[in-house]
């Protein structure tokens, strides 16, 4: 017979802060062409020309854009997408 | 009517794919750069920074867990790509996954080339008189067939 396993309870702030949403950021690069940074994005998330278009543009002219939010796992998944395709992507809990 | 208008590299060609229109010595070039990359995927250096990205910059030990587990399919996906590649090297056609492999191995070809070259937003002139002149061109040239396989690829998205 095995022992009972000790089940860790998380504390309420780790539960807080997992719950909260993550945002998956794309940064300036000056390498990367535009029309390549727009195609990546209509490809790996299916939007639409106008919406791929415009958050590259905030790409190239802010520095930064989020391209996508979901649970860390979904964070996780589309920034090792946009990292197999060579962009500059990170992620961080949603402010 | 199109009396200016220019050939281009990949051709749409139904259900063949695209009709290639590159010249066997570039094709060999192109992919004689792609086996340099294969060889430098395995090596830290400066020059791969690009390929490997932070993911939690502000966190380093969940990036340190992140960069276990995807660095290696980093790799593998890259060499899955440039084995892709060698195999269209005489081939008149290629299906959308090839020319897909050709980009994202191209763009990563530019990736390292431009972090060797430290190219910044302001580059736009050839620096003619630089060291790196031949390093410039190729950058150049890469952009332009990585240009012309999105275009061909945007026609595939729904």
């Amino acid at each position: 017979m095995t022992a009972p396993i000790e089940v860790r309870e998380p504390a309420t702030d780790e539960v807080v802060e997992e719950d909260r949403p993550w945002v998956v950021i794309v940064w300036n690069d000056p390498i990367n062409l535009m029309s390549y940074v727009a195609f990546v994005f209509r490809k790996l998330f299916g939007y639409s020309e106008e919406k791929a278009t415009k958050l590259m543009l905030d790409v190239h002219h802010k520095g930064r854009a989020t391209v996508s939010s979901g649970t860390r796992t979904e964070a996780e998944r589309d920034v090792h997408r946009l990292h197999s395709h060579g962009l500059w992507a990170t992620m961080e809990h949603d402010k | 009517m199109a009396l200016f208008r220019r050939p281009r590299l990949f051709e749409p060609a139904g259900s063949k794919g695209f009709q290639v229109r590159l010249a066997p010595e570039a094709r060999d070039w192109v992919v004689g750069l792609a086996d340099e990359l294969d060889a430098l995927l395995v090596t830290d250096t400066e020059d791969t920074r690009r390929l490997f990205p932070t993911a939690y910059p502000d966190d380093p030990e969940r990036d340190a867990g992140y960069q276990i587990l995807a660095r290696e399919q980093l790799i593998d996906d890259r060499r899955e790509a440039i084995a892709l590649m060698r195999t269209t090297i005489a081939k008149p056609h290629m299906t959308v996954d090839e020319l897909a492999a050709w980009m994202r191995i191209v763009n990563d070809l530019r990736l390292v080339l431009g972090t060797r070259l430290d190219v910044s937003e302001d580059d736009d002139d050839l620096d003619v008189d630089g060291p790196d002149l031949e390093s410039q061109l190729i950058y150049r040239e890469l952009g332009y067939l990585l240009s012309e396989i999105v275009d061909a690829l945007t026609t595939t998205l729904p």
